[in-house]
């Protein structure tokens, strides 16, 4: 039961990221037109490949096979841009068409079209394109009919339409518009005869700014309509039936009978693309409801008892709802680990190739989710860390004969979900770290004493490689010996609320190992000093600062007030609203006034001082913590220094704020 | 059973080991936690994660000069910890038989013997219900 349910949930998830690789595909080839590039090529490697990876996963062979060919056929290219033609264009685009077919497949459920004869073709121009071999005479033209009919067994031919579009004259960019239309129709079926030809389409030489194609299709007169209706600036002039080679069987279809509804079949279901910045603004939405939902349960305290009880079953059911919609919207920020590992096989490629090493990388459990926060707070983390393992971790082929290790080095990646932690582990079979040495280095550069580094117990010692500076690298290279890495690697490990560990033997390997929490949210603080204390007042709320002396504040029935603006807001000591021991301060003195935004309307809070501001991990409040009044969360600043974060809009709640002087 | 064997001042005390998760040195300063009561000394960071620590002699009202540096003993709790100042840890015995002592408080089971020596026992949910009690700004305070 359970493993259906993911396999479908996965389905939606391969559907969409596939399809969306493909469509990169398809725009990518044709903005190549203009000049070729390796970085272009590149981009176009690593779509091919997430497809494949993402097949892979899914255990679509079929699919794997056909996007393996292609990825192929552009680590070939890569090497010769020049090489790259119309002739290799077109049959990629063919390819991806293909693939377009594959993802429709799956998404129904249905089997997966044979492409055989698609990946001899190309096999055989990968092998033209081999070094030192001339450029392939000249690939079929594009619009002949190579895509094979899809599905095997009934060996009848769908019905065949002449479309006849037109492309907006006010268009931008007709070729993309008129070839946006072209792909769309190929989600449908089988295109043949496209006048003028796909190139001349691509190009945008439309006369009277309309072309034709034919396609062979199962679909209703009316998806085919619908499918060209979703290509802006895209109209459908005629939609006529023709006769393909042998005849159609066309009574059936004729009368429009629908097979079934799925006029939508082309579109991947169930999901949309939201903006980053919208995700985030729902969490912190959700989690001021939450605030709010304890506000109201503290407003209960002061009612009598049965009202109290009638309130707090309420407020039960409340608290319930807003922690489901809170889990949901966590839920949606959710983002599988394969956005960070995607690109790591070609990384791990490159180093290789570069440092003369030998590797294996093993990647497992990509499909692990985190916070996005998260997830792309790791991305250069990661690549770090596959860096080191094979730069400083990996030897030479030469030097791992002689240890008796097989030449190739293995780096595995593993993600592991482990209760509401997530551990992501980077393991070498490599030369491991040597903890002397780092103890020594230590000891030299003035971080620790030698005695000190004699009791230091190993685990603690390989940490002193994320010590600033420290490295136990050799050389300086350009990838990654220059000892600052590790310390980023750690920092920004540290501040999404995980922690790093090392275990290394000697000549064995080294694993670097990260627990990362599933989720995080971000608050933006300005930091301020009340005596030796630092709090932080979300800016959200915070409506300005003013710095004045506390003997200029004007007065107003007996309470102190701050000139804002045009109006005046009450001023207070934040020390006195939040019970903590104030300085004694000299009135004449200027201090900082923050104007904050409270339920009850703005107030000025005096602090001793401004010390900036930070976006950090706001980490929810345990017990006893949650217990006091006014904290809205806490965090651990760079230093290591844990910050109360303070609930702004209820500050005033525990007590009356009591004024400027009175405490 | 094993129990780890503290002093405050010079009295000893005894937790029950398996609520301990481990003894740490005192750090140099705590973030104060507003609205709390004199026996909160405040949070410290260990390895990442915000724990609350308080003044045990305090929170059992023993009328002591708090500890100069002292240890901090961590109960493992569901889900959380919790960190009770101590002047120092002595090490782990085993306690069988806890009898009962004239104060009476939730925070403390009894007392027992450890050779020639007396040590009282504390109760770790007694211990926690205090706590929790110490850093709301509820009911005793302003009423």
């Amino acid at each position: 039961m359970a493993a259906q349910w993911d396999t479908s949930r996965y389905l939606s998830l391969f559907v969409s990221e596939a399809t969306e690789h493909l469509d990169a595909l398809g725009k990518e080839l044709v903005r190549l037109e203009g000049g070729v590039t390796p970085e272009a090529i590149d981009s176009l490697f690593r779509h091919a490949h997430s497809v494949k990876g993402m097949a892979g996963s899914m255990g679509y062979d079929p699919t794997t096979a056909l996007a393996h060919s292609v990825e192929d056929l552009f680590e070939r290219v890569r090497s010769a841009p020049a090489r790259f033609d119309r002739a290799v264009a077109d049959l990629v685009l063919q390819a991806v068409d293909a693939l377009g077919g594959h993802v429709k497949a799956a998404n129904e459920r249905k089997p997966f079209p044979d492409n055989t004869a698609l990946i001899a073709q190309l096999k055989e121009l990968t092998q033209s394109l081999r070094p030192g071999t001339t450029p392939l005479p000249s690939a079929p033209p594009a619009n002949a009919p190579l895509l094979e009919t899809a599905g095997g067994p009934e060996s009848e031919l769908p019905p065949r339409w002449l479309v006849t579009l037109r492309v907006a004259t006010h268009s931008a960019q007709p070729g993309v518009r008129g070839f946006l239309a072209y792909k769309r129709l190929a989600s449908l079926g089988n295109l043949f005869r496209c006048t003028p030809s796909l190139d001349e389409v691509k190009a945008g030489r439309l006369p009277g700014g309309t072309f034709a194609v034919e396609l062979e299709s199962t679909e209703p007169e009316a998806a085919v309509a619908k499918t060209v209706s979703q290509v802006a600036d895209v109209e459908l002039v005629s939609l006529t039936r023709v006769a393909s080679a042998p005849p159609p069987p066309a009574p059936e279809e004729t009368k429009g009978t629908e097979p079934e509804p799925r006029v939508v079949g082309q579109e991947p279901p169930r999901t949309v693309r939201v903006r980053t910045e919208l995700l985030d603004e729902f969490l912190d939405l959700a989690g001021e409801l939450m605030l709010a939902t304890a506000g109201v349960r503290e407003v209960g305290r002061s009612l009598q008892e049965e009202l109290r009880g009638r309130l707090n079953e309420t407020t039960d059911r409340l608290h319930g709802l807003v922690r489901g919609l809170h889990d949901k919207v966590m839920k949606a920020r959710m983002t599988p680990v394969s956005v960070i590992t995607d690109r790591l096989p070609r990384a791990a490629r490159d180093i290789a190739r570069r440092r003369g090493r030998e590797i294996e990388l093993i990647l497992s459990g990509s499909e692990v989710e985190l916070d996005r926060a998260i997830v792309d707070e790791l991305s250069d983390p990661v690549l770090h860390l596959l860096r080191n393992a094979i730069d400083h971790g990996v030897e030479p082929p030469e030097e791992r004969r002689m240890r008796g290790k097989p030449p190739r080095g293995t780096v595995k990646l593993s993600v592991k979900r482990a209760s509401d932690r997530v551990l992501l582990e980077v393991e070498d079979d490599g030369r491991g770290m040597d903890v002397e040495r780092l103890k020594a280095l230590a000891v030299e550069r003035g971080l620790l004493t030698a005695e000190a580094a004699r009791d230091l117990p190993e685990r603690e010692a390989l940490m002193l490689s994320t010590a600033p500076g420290l490295s136990t690298a050799a050389s300086v290279t350009d990838i990654s010996g220059r000892g600052v890495g590790m310390d980023a690697v750690k920092k920004a490990v540290e501040a999404v609320g995980g922690t790093l560990e090392i275990t290394s033997r000697r000549g064995l390997g080294t694993t670097f190992r990260l627990s990362l929490p599933l989720t995080v949210a971000m608050v933006n603080l300005l930091l301020v000093g009340l005596g030796d204390d630092v709090y932080g007042l979300p800016i959200a709320k915070v409506a300005g600062v003013v710095e004045t002396t506390r003997a200029s504040l004007a007065h107003s029935r007996d309470v102190p007030v701050l000139q804002f603006g045009a109006s005046v807001v009450p001023a207070r000591e934040l020390s006195a609203v939040l019970e903590v021991p104030g300085r004694p301060h000299d009135v004449a003195a200027v201090s900082p006034f923050v104007v904050v935004d409270t339920d009850d309307g703005r107030v000025a809070l005096a602090v001793d001082a401004l010390l900036g501001q930070e976006e950090v991990v706001l980490k929810a409040l345990t017990r006893p913590l949650d217990q006091v009044p006014g904290l809205a969360g806490v965090t651990v600043l760079g230093n290591g220094r844990p910050v109360f974060i303070l609930d702004v809009a209820r500050l005033e709640r525990p007590n009356r704020l009591p004024a400027v002087g009175e405490a | 059973m094993r129990h780890v064997i503290f002093f405050l001042d010079r009295d000893r005390y005894a937790l029950p080991l398996d609520a301990v998760r481990e003894v740490v040195n005192a750090p140099e300063s705590y973030s104060r936690v507003p609205h709390a009561k004199d026996a909160v000394k405040g949070v410290m960071t260990l390895r990442g994660r915000v724990v609350p620590v308080v003044d045990l002699g305090r929170l059992l009202a023993l009328g002591l000069q708090p500890p100069g540096k002292g240890k901090v003993v961590l109960l493992e709790l569901v889900r959380r910890e919790l960190g009770l100042l101590v002047t120092e840890v002595e090490g782990i015995e085993s306690i069988e038989k806890v009898g009962p002592q004239g104060r009476a408080s939730r925070m403390v089971r009894g007392l027992a013997r450890v050779g020639p020596l007396t040590v009282t026992v504390l109760d770790v949910e007694g211990l926690d219900a205090a706590v929790t009690a110490s850093f709301s700004s509820e009911p005793e305070r302003n009423r």
